[in-house]
């Protein structure tokens, strides 16, 4: 039975905490439709609008919270604690000599002519990072034993600065955890209520300032997001939800909040590692594998690459940069992780004038609460959204399916007073610089992504997500010289529908640095075994039937004195000997660096994935054929500004077109929580999956 | 062209160009390369222009492989570099300075034309010989690999492989470094090839004009805005046995900029001599960071400027003098530069960091009776305090290399870093304050003696302060708690201790200046103590 199978269920809930909107979906496996859900964020509580839109979602379906099989979470909540710091105060321990750890970072300028630089300041101030007696070796072997009085000791002084999380990182600690454990009990025995994290647990990877950076972020929003964690929890079983909470990770895998509250950081971009998900599967039903996902909500707009079908994945992340767009310049977090970054601000984000007298966006965002000026709650400034209506691109009265009303006298206030006056020009003008400005700043740096993978982003389709994605992809495809655009059903809830789409799954990994011709296959075999099982038990833990967990295992493996490896796949079951490993890295680095040395090959660690299968969403959106809607009625009109001039354009109801339905630009297309403006050189077909391809005319 | 394709395409060659040195990172075998990123990538066109550079590099290695590829295409002239070929050398007067750093150089080609060249350079912990501080010339120094081909047709040249193998005592992590640069200049030829393809192009030669000559017009403009006439700095350094004068004159005309280090010590008989391309390349590189930063450095931004220095000076000394330490000259190029550019644009000055780079040598025998082994170990001083804000601790400059993870650093000697943090009141005082410097204690488990070698700078003169900012301390080398002569070589026994404490930065403006609340942030962290404090700051 495919509902017991994916562990998600009879009928599912998504739910995306973003900046500003809390998306909910609700979907039943076999169901040809789904309710959705777009709430304003609640800041102070982010429980109460999940808890709204889920309320109302089932009240809409008439179904109770106990026919629920699953509700997936994902949230930027850790994100953003780590990028406003808004974490607990935090303290770390470190092996004596190494406090400085993360003050000292890797010491080298990510920008090589900037005299300025600014590097990131570490997330634990330096008079909270203590040391303790203790060391190990290399080999993990001890050679200083754990000094408990210093623990105590530093433990008092923490408890004295009133920190609400301790970080551990002790050197090689990622061979032998027996100091960073004892540490802990010392820990939780003299700071009760403290959250306590382990580099050991979090990140058992070489070298100590990526790890002690990893753990100290991970400790830092831990009480924030237990307790987030906890409430929603409670809320989801205050109205009768009996099954565990899921949530998605920053790979795009899902797992039990009770596992997921051990390791937030892991949780760091969850939603948009759905949108993600989402995108490949959108992308798939469009018959189309290569992809790129633009997704563009109230606070900030990320791209991501999906190639052949499936999402560029990186094991390097990197969160709050100094200097957006420069890798380097921000806190490096070792988590497995889909490879998007961030091109620019959301719909919420403040436009003003530099020092320069240009039109500058970003990053300031208006959020939630306050929000746009045209949301009515006080926001003097122009947003991005406010520039939108201003253009015709919104409907000030169908906006959020009409529950909330846009004032576009406020918005042309905001941009009059701010934008117009100062420059002299018409508001008009202002608000079409600002649409100009910001795509045109987000396609600049959507190409560097892809160019910096040595990708053609023209060769790639543009999936628009988010509330403002597709109100921007004309133009931004446009700069792009992207020819192609899929814009799917429930565009601007995605993350919430790829939430649905995440296979529950988890990733176990472990050091076990060997020479290939040293290699124990007895003991291989029993490690394999117990990451697998371990792994299973979490996934199976979530409601998946144990014959339907797949598990796939992998050796990291390079040659002797290489700093990094790749990754071999190997039989879970039958690991296999020297020989034929030896052989299978040979082939693995072929294919990579296009030659094979003579060196020895090694082995550094192992991982095994256990994933339950990836929900069949495809049912709820695929079947055009199912949801026979009625032909389009005499449709609307309104002005609609593309760049010289307002041009009467018709605007359609998306769910009244049918598949095969073609449109010519301009064009708009509404559904509750996004709009789709076709610009004048875009022409549009409804494809039997209810994508609109939208495709450029370039002879023009 | 249109300027917006040239956009395009200059960032994806530029993007190309980091792939690619990542896939060089990623296969190398040295911890010099792939932890301190103590290399460089670049490309070429097919006429020798610098197009792009890898963004991780070391500053005077790009600004050195232009002229390696000269002299390359001297001996080889293009039409006889075929497809398949690779061309090496270290020599340091046609290199980066000193015999450690190998440059590579390898044609591409595009239907049996030639389009482009890419080139590297990476440091190799050991060149063989008998590098010391006190070696007499460059022939002690190790191996000098002459310009010739270690690549022909595709195949390795044994000849060369075996030259190496025979006079390298890390040979196998020295030729895998090299091997994984033949795997990064496949994978450079097969995406260039891509990128050629996707754009319609033959050849790089439009786009290289386009490139270069917008980059000239930019630097152009950066000197332009500056006023006309001659600035200098001078000062003296820490030397060998006695102290050494480096003097630097910047004149501006118009557009071009000329600078001169007449004045500066005559070359001496210890290993601290630098070559004119290494100082060519570091002067180059601090009026880039000063007047144009944020466009890309090539052979159009490096044109408008002229470098010279006597012939014979420390600046640009004569074969056969002892180089190994070339950077404990050169390194002073970027604050004389700065020096007398700030009295032209204090608003964008910088004052001293604590550089030459600082780094110790290590050999001795493997634990495990497989050899011995050969460990070098970076160290950043304080980075000088910016007209915009203090100083970074511990911020690579005029280099960049990252330091080592002491995780790794331990897999590979029998040694424990015992410390590894920075030290209070170090960093110049001034309103804006001096990077703090790091103290580093090493300390010896071996059962056999391990020998050390060490080339400090800036023990004696310390990294100077600008516009009444306070100087940075200076640098401190300790054994087993006593002092230690900057430039020496000593034995460690089992339990000896070893302590290095980088220079700090230098401070920028009075310290009377400094605002109350950085005060009090510094006294919370601890980096500035009580006492320095009521000393520098009057508070108390």
């Amino acid at each position: 039975m495919a509902a017991t199978d994916t562990g998600h269920g009879a009928w599912s809930i998504g739910v995306d905490i973003g900046g500003t909107f809390t998306d909910v979906v609700l979907w039943r496996d076999g169901a040809a439709a789904m309710r959705r859900e777009k709430l304003l964020t609640t800041p102070d509580d982010p429980s109460r609008a999940v808890i709204e839109g889920v309320r109302r979602a089932l009240d809409r379906q008439g179904i109770a919270a106990a026919d629920l099989g699953a509700v997936v979470h994902g949230t930027t909540l850790v994100a953003n604690a780590l990028i406003e710091r808004r974490g607990v105060p935090t303290g770390l321990i470190a092996t004596r000599g190494f406090r400085d750890v993360l003050g000292l970072g890797r010491e080298w300028r990510y920008d090589l002519y900037d005299l300025d630089i600014a590097m990131p300041a570490p997330l634990v101030p330096r008079t909270l990072c203590l040391e303790v007696n203790e060391r190990l070796l290399a080999d993990g072997s001890v050679v200083t034993p754990l000094d408990e009085a210093d623990v105590v000791a530093a433990a008092r002084t923490l408890h004295t600065a009133g920190v609400a999380a301790v970080a551990v990182a002790l050197l090689h600690s990622f061979r032998n955890p027996i100091h960073e454990r004892r540490v802990a009990e010392l820990l939780a025995a003299e700071l009760p209520g403290v959250a306590i994290s382990l580099s050991s647990e979090v990140s058992p990877e070489l070298g100590e300032y990526e790890r002690t950076s990893t753990v100290a972020a991970n400790a830092y929003v831990l009480p924030v997001f237990a307790r987030y964690v906890e409430r929603l929890e409670r809320a989801l079983a205050g109205l009768g939800y009996r099954r565990d909470l899921l949530l998605v990770l920053s790979d795009g895998r899902c797992i039990r909040a009770e596992t997921a509250r051990r390791f937030p950081v892991r949780m760091v971009q969850s939603g948009p590692a759905a949108g993600a998900e989402a995108a490949r599967m959108f992308g798939d039903l469009a018959g189309t594998r290569d992809v790129l996902c633009f997704d563009m909500g109230g606070t900030t707009a990320k791209a991501c690459l999906i190639r052949d079908g499936e999402p560029e994945r990186t094991a390097r992340f990197e969160v709050a940069r100094e200097t957006r767009f420069a890798e380097g310049s921000g806190l490096p977090l070792q988590i497995p992780a889909i490879d998007m970054i961030e091109i620019g601000a959301g719909g919420g984000s403040i436009a003003g004038i530099d020092r320069r007298g240009l039109i500058r966006v970003g990053p300031q965002s208006a959020g939630a609460d306050p929000g746009p000026a045209c949301y009515g709650r006080g926001n003097p400034n122009p947003t991005v959204t406010d520039c939108d209506l201003v253009l015709g691109y919104l409907d000030p009265g169908s906006f959020l399916a009409g529950t909330m009303t846009l004032d576009r006298e406020a918005a042309e206030t905001a941009i009059r007073t701010h934008l117009a006056e100062p420059l002299g020009i018409s508001v008009i003008e202002a608000a079409w610089g600002v649409h100009e400005t910001v795509t045109a700043s987000m396609a600049q740096a959507a190409t560097i992504h892809a160019i910096e993978r040595a990708l053609d982003a023209t060769r790639f389709a543009m999936l628009p997500i988010g509330g403002a994605g597709p109100v921007h992809a004309c133009a931004m495809a446009a700069k792009m010289n992207i020819n192609r655009l899929i814009c799917p059903v429930g565009a601007g809830v995605a993350s919430a529908i790829g939430m649905l789409a995440a296979p529950v799954s988890f990733e176990v990994g472990h050091a076990a640095p060997c020479r290939l011709d040293a290699l124990d296959i007895a003991g291989v075999g029993t490690l394999l075994a117990e990451m697998r099982a371990e792994a299973e038990a979490l996934v199976a833990g979530a409601g998946i039937a144990p014959e339907a967990i797949a598990v796939r295992a992998s050796a990291m493996m390079r040659y002797v004195g290489q700093g990094y490896e790749i990754e071999v796949e190997v039989d879970p079951d039958k690991p296999g000997g020297g020989g034929r490993l030896h052989a299978a890295f040979s082939a693995a680095y072929k294919a990579r660096y296009g030659r094979a040395e003579t060196a020895a090959p090694e082995i550094l660690s192992w991982r095994v994935v256990a994933s339950g299968p990836r929900p069949g969403l495809a049912g709820a959106l695929g079947d055009g054929a199912a949801v026979e809607a009625p032909p389009p009625a005499g449709c609307a009109a309104r002005p609609v500004f593309f760049g010289d001039r307002f041009i009467d354009t018709p605007v359609h109801r998306r769910d009244q077109l049918r598949p095969g339905q073609m449109l010519q630009g301009p064009a708009v297309v509404e559904e509750d929580e996004s709009t789709l403006v076709l610009f004048p050189e875009f022409d549009l077909i409804v494809d039997c999956a209810r994508n609109l391809v939208a495709t450029r005319r370039i002879d023009r | 062209m249109d300027p917006i394709r040239i956009g395009l395409i200059w960032r994806r060659i530029e993007g190309l160009v980091d792939q690619v040195a990542e896939t060089f990172l990623r296969a190398a075998f040295s911890v010099v390369v792939r932890d301190n990123y103590d290399m460089a990538f670049s490309l070429f066109d097919a006429r020798g222009r610098l197009i792009a550079q890898s963004k991780r590099s070391i500053p005077s290695f790009t600004g050195t492989l232009p002229r390696t590829l000269e002299a390359v295409l001297a001996k080889f002239p293009a039409g006889s570099l075929a497809p398949g070929d690779v061309a090496i050398t270290n020599d340091p007067w046609i290199g980066t300075g000193h015999l450690n750093d190998i440059s590579m150089v390898h044609p591409i080609h595009r239907d049996g034309r030639l389009v482009a060249f890419a080139a590297s350079t990476a440091h190799t912990v050991d060149i063989g010989g008998a590098p010391s501080p006190t070696a007499r010339d460059r022939f002690e120094e190790g191996l000098c690999i002459p310009i010739c081909r270690i690549v022909e047709g595709g195949r390795e040249s044994r000849v060369v492989v075996d030259f190496l193998k025979e006079n390298l005592r890390m040979a196998d992590e020295t030729l895998g470094d090299i091997r994984a640069q033949f795997a990064a200049y496949a994978d450079c030829a097969a995406k260039l090839a891509a990128l050629l393809e996707d754009e319609g192009l033959e050849d790089l030669e439009a786009v290289a004009d386009e490139i270069v000559e917008r980059s000239e017009r930019s630097m152009r403009r950066a000197i332009s805005a500056l006023p006309d006439g001659t600035w200098r700095d001078a000062f003296d350094t820490d030397g060998f046995d006695r102290p050494l004068h480096i003097a630097c004159s910047v004149t501006i005309e118009g557009d071009r900029m000329d600078i001169d280090f007449a004045g500066t010590s005559p070359q001496v008989r210890w290993p601290i001599n630098c070559v004119l391309n290494y100082t060519q390349a570091y002067a180059r590189y601090a009026v880039k960071c000063l007047l144009d930063p944020e466009a890309p450095n090539n052979a159009g931004s490096l044109r408008p400027i002229g470098i010279s220095a006597p012939e014979g000076c420390l600046l640009n000394s004569t074969p056969p003098a002892p180089v190994w330490g070339r950077h404990l000259s050169g390194h002073y190029v970027p604050p004389a530069v700065i020096g007398a550019l700030s009295q032209v644009a204090p608003e964008r000055a910088v004052a001293e960091s604590g550089s030459p780079l600082w780094n110790v040598y290590f050999t001795g025998a493997r634990p495990d009776g497989s050899g011995n082994f050969v460990k070098m170990y970076f160290m950043n001083g304080g980075h000088g305090a910016r007209a915009t804000g203090d100083g970074p601790g511990c911020l690579s400059f005029p280099s960049n290399v990252s330091n080592e993870p002491a995780e790794v650093f331990e897999n590979q000697a029998p040694m424990m870093v015992v410390e590894k943090a920075f030290v209070p009141d170090t960093g110049g005082a001034g309103r804006f304050r001096g990077g703090n410097a790091q103290r580093i204690r090493f300390r010896s488990i071996s059962e056999t003696p391990i020998v050390m070698t060490i080339r400090h700078e800036r023990v004696r003169f310390p990294p100077r302060g600008l516009y009444g900012g306070r100087d940075g301390a200076p640098g401190v080398d300790l054994l087993n708690g006593e002092r230690l002569e900057p430039k020496s070589r000593t034995v460690l026994a089992r339990g000896d201790e070893v302590t290095f404490q980088t220079p700090g930065g230098g401070g920028l403006f009075p310290p009377a200046e400094r605002d109350r609340a950085a005060i009090d942030a510094d006294l919370a962290s601890s980096l500035v103590s009580d006492a320095a404090a009521e000393r520098d700051y009057g508070r108390n």
